[in-house]
């Protein structure tokens, strides 16, 4: 049986421009989806994508052990809004109203500014890696970079959810983390980088409980 | 032999975990939480660094505690140095009297195993080296102490998103600043790397200070979290930020060289002064107006840095020295009042309440004189001699310091006159539910305004100690 070190090793032919546009379309995803089963997968995959860049400049073992810690994040936002969508579904009964028309145009509305703000991000994520290359990493990894930075930032910028916000912050940090392994081989750094992720997912998680008990909910949407 | 630096680590995480387990008993648990941060305060301050002293019991043998021995911990250094004491000194006890209060104004939130973790965390990013660990553990922190900031299931989860936000978006920076350091040592001709260094550093300290127009998250972690768990923050978690910067320009002594170094300071202090000052008094809540108050102390305290003279280190010093006594109570006086009304702070809200908690009120508008820098409070003392000192070189920035107190005064005085509204009609007073505060809580709360008062009418007492802190950094010449 193959072991989960063969099956990247497998697919590290993707480990160029498809993980790149990879990064880029799950990213896209967390940015214009509010559907907390996509953007699950999409930040599943995108670890994935990241995981692939990362063995081409570091050993695969590290890399496997950061994507775990990726997975294991992911796992933390599944319970988490599992948990949630059990909290709420006394609040959803009662709120039978259907949406109104307007409702529904407003957020489409949203959806389609969030995706023009992406590829707006994307492009610019795209001009600067061509005019400031960054050190040490070959190109398509520092577009790669700088897309996850932008994508995450905008995330961050774009809501006040705890889950979109925390979202972000990991994307953030993944965009980083892709041009730190290259400056900054020690595995104290890349335990503590990883340390710091999974803490970033449980506060967020821990909010997002918060933010269903307290009602504030639709306040930050 | 026990190396100190292991046990400013460990200590505070076991007792940590312990208060967690008897969170159930909130005295029991505050006061282990108040014992552990004073008995690691008093240990820090008196235990000699050159020799090992006063047997220890340990596991039933006899063992000795090296206060001064660098120890390695998974290849890196702690080392407890003369500068590291003192900070270790402040967050200690600072942290002690927070847990002492909020032993009655909050016994039930996580602030106690939670503060005690933080403790642990802070202690650990002054020791280590090299400095990027101290980012990292910095960065895990913040992330701990939304923990504490988070009531569950009462309020906005708006402060602790924003703070975790904005300290990691400082992480990348403060990390990267290493590698451009070590590059710099291969190629000293190449000082582009020493401009990119710099600009990193002051962009990265800029978000972790919450200067204009990184601070969103200062009245938001004042505002939407639990009071004395935002206190920590602003003060325990901001002081460590504060001591981690004055350990960079003492590592690295070129930046204070930097030409820019004096006025980019001055002008990010003034700066939030300005809109500190400016803000305060348009709020209609008391949470946001005590951020706002932090976010004038903070720049009165970077424009004291930006004199770039050892009497400006002294004196930003001082203002950190004094923060928690305004801070601590404006938090306490709150958390008390909070309590009494649903957890809702804003005026419309309070209206009336200062008659049914009078030592809340009287703790709240002693901190708002103290976060504003008004005279009889600890805050005076810290804010005046900064424009004592200014006066001579610029008037303008002493006045603007001056007239940004008043500014949170307004905004403390709106709530005030809010709090102390007399009920309308003999019935309306009847129907208010009375809620006395308990002799204990007013005890606390007695013991803090009189330390409050003592360091704002005995400023001998506080002074020194900051010029003591400020001879150990040797950035500045005299």
């Amino acid at each position: 049986m193959p072991t989960l070190l063969d099956l990247l090793a497998r697919v590290s032919f993707l480990a160029a421009m498809p993980a790149v546009a990879g990064v880029l379309i799950t990213a896209g995803i967390l940015v214009v989806s509010r559907d907390w089963r996509l953007n699950v997968i999409a930040f599943t995959a995108q670890y994935f994508f990241v995981v692939l860049l990362l063995t081409r400049l570091i050993q695969l073992e590290v890399a496997t052990v950061k994507g775990l810690i990726g997975w294991l994040i992911c796992l933390v936002f599944y319970l988490t809004e599992r948990r949630v969508s059990m909290l709420e579904q006394p609040l959803a009964a009662q709120d039978t109203t259907p949406p109104q028309r307007w409702q529904r145009w407003a957020l489409s509305a949203r959806a389609s500014f969030c995706l023009l703000a992406a590829i707006a991000a994307a492009v610019t994520a795209y001009m600067v890696a061509m005019r400031f290359p960054l050190p040490e990493i070959p190109t398509d990894i520092t577009l790669a970079c700088y897309l996850l930075v932008g994508l995450g930032l905008l995330l961050v910028g774009l809501s006040e959810a705890p889950m979109q916000v925390g979202l972000g912050l990991l994307t953030f940090l993944s965009g980083f983390d892709l041009f730190y392994v290259a400056l900054e081989p020690s595995l104290a750094v890349a335990g503590l980088l990883g340390a710091v992720s999974f803490l970033i997912a449980l506060a967020t998680a821990h909010l997002r409980v918060a933010q269903v008990a307290s009602g504030d909910e639709r306040k930050t949407l | 032999m026990i190396a100190g630096p292991l046990v400013l680590l460990i200590l505070p995480l076991v007792m940590a975990g312990v208060v967690y387990v008897l969170r159930r008993w909130a005295t029991l648990s505050a006061l282990l939480a108040v014992g552990t941060a004073l008995v690691l305060g008093i240990a820090v301050i008196t235990l000699s660094l050159d020799q090992p002293v006063q047997p220890l019991l340990f596991l039933g043998q006899e063992r000795q505690i090296a206060m001064g021995e660098a120890v390695t911990l998974l290849g890196r250094e702690l080392v407890l140095e003369q500068a590291d004491r003192m900070a270790m000194t402040y967050l200690f006890f600072t942290a002690a009297g927070l847990f002492f209060l909020a032993w009655r104004a909050a016994p039930h939130s996580l602030l106690f195993p939670m503060g005690l973790g933080l403790l642990s965390l802070l202690s650990g990013a002054l020791l280590i080296r090299p400095l990027i660990y101290a980012a990292l553990l910095i960065e895990i922190a913040a992330a701990l102490s939304v923990f504490a900031l988070q009531a569950e299931g009462k309020t906005p989860t708006r402060g602790g998103m924003r703070y975790l936000t904005f300290t990691t978006m400082a992480l990348p920076g403060l990390l990267v600043t290493h590698w451009l350091m070590d590059r710099y040592t291969l190629t000293p001709d190449d000082t582009g790397l020493l401009s990119a260094t710099a600009a990193l550093l002051a962009v990265s300290f800029a978000l972790l200070l919450g200067v204009v127009p990184f601070h969103t998250w200062v009245p938001a972690v004042a505002g939407d979290a639990v009071p004395l768990a935002g206190a920590f923050v602003l003060t325990v978690g901001n002081g460590a930020v504060w001591f981690l910067l004055l350990d960079f320009l003492e590592t690295y002594p070129w930046l204070n060289t930097h030409p820019l170094f004096g006025s980019l300071f001055s002008t990010a202090g003034l700066v939030m002064v300005v809109v500190g000052g400016l803000l305060a008094p348009a709020q209609r809540r008391l949470g946001p107006v005590m951020g706002y108050g932090a976010l004038v102390d903070s720049g009165s305290a970077l424009i004291a840095l930006g004199m770039h003279s050892k009497l400006g280190l002294t004196l930003a010093l001082l203002s950190l020295l004094v923060r928690p006594f305004g801070l601590a109570l404006v938090a306490a006086g709150l958390s008390g009042l909070r309590a009494r009304n649903g957890d809702d702070d804003s005026f419309d809200a309070l209206r009336g309440l200062g008659w049914r908690a009078m030592w809340s009120t009287a703790t709240l508008i002693l901190g708002g004189l103290a976060v504003a820098g008004l005279p009889v409070s600890a805050g005076f003392v810290g804010r005046w001699a900064l424009c004592r000192a200014l006066m001579p070189s610029s008037p303008g920035v002493a006045l603007f310091l001056l007239l940004a107190g008043l500014g949170v005064m307004v905004g403390v005085w709106k709530g005030l006159s809010a709090l102390l509204e007399r009920p309308r009609s003999p019935e309306e007073n009847e129907t208010q539910e009375i809620t006395s505060e308990g002799w204990l809580m007013a005890a606390v709360l007695a013991v803090a305004i009189l330390a409050c008062l003592w360091v704002g009418f005995f400023p001998q007492a506080i002074a020194p100690l900051a010029a003591r802190l400020a001879e150990t950094y040797t950035f500045f010449v005299p």
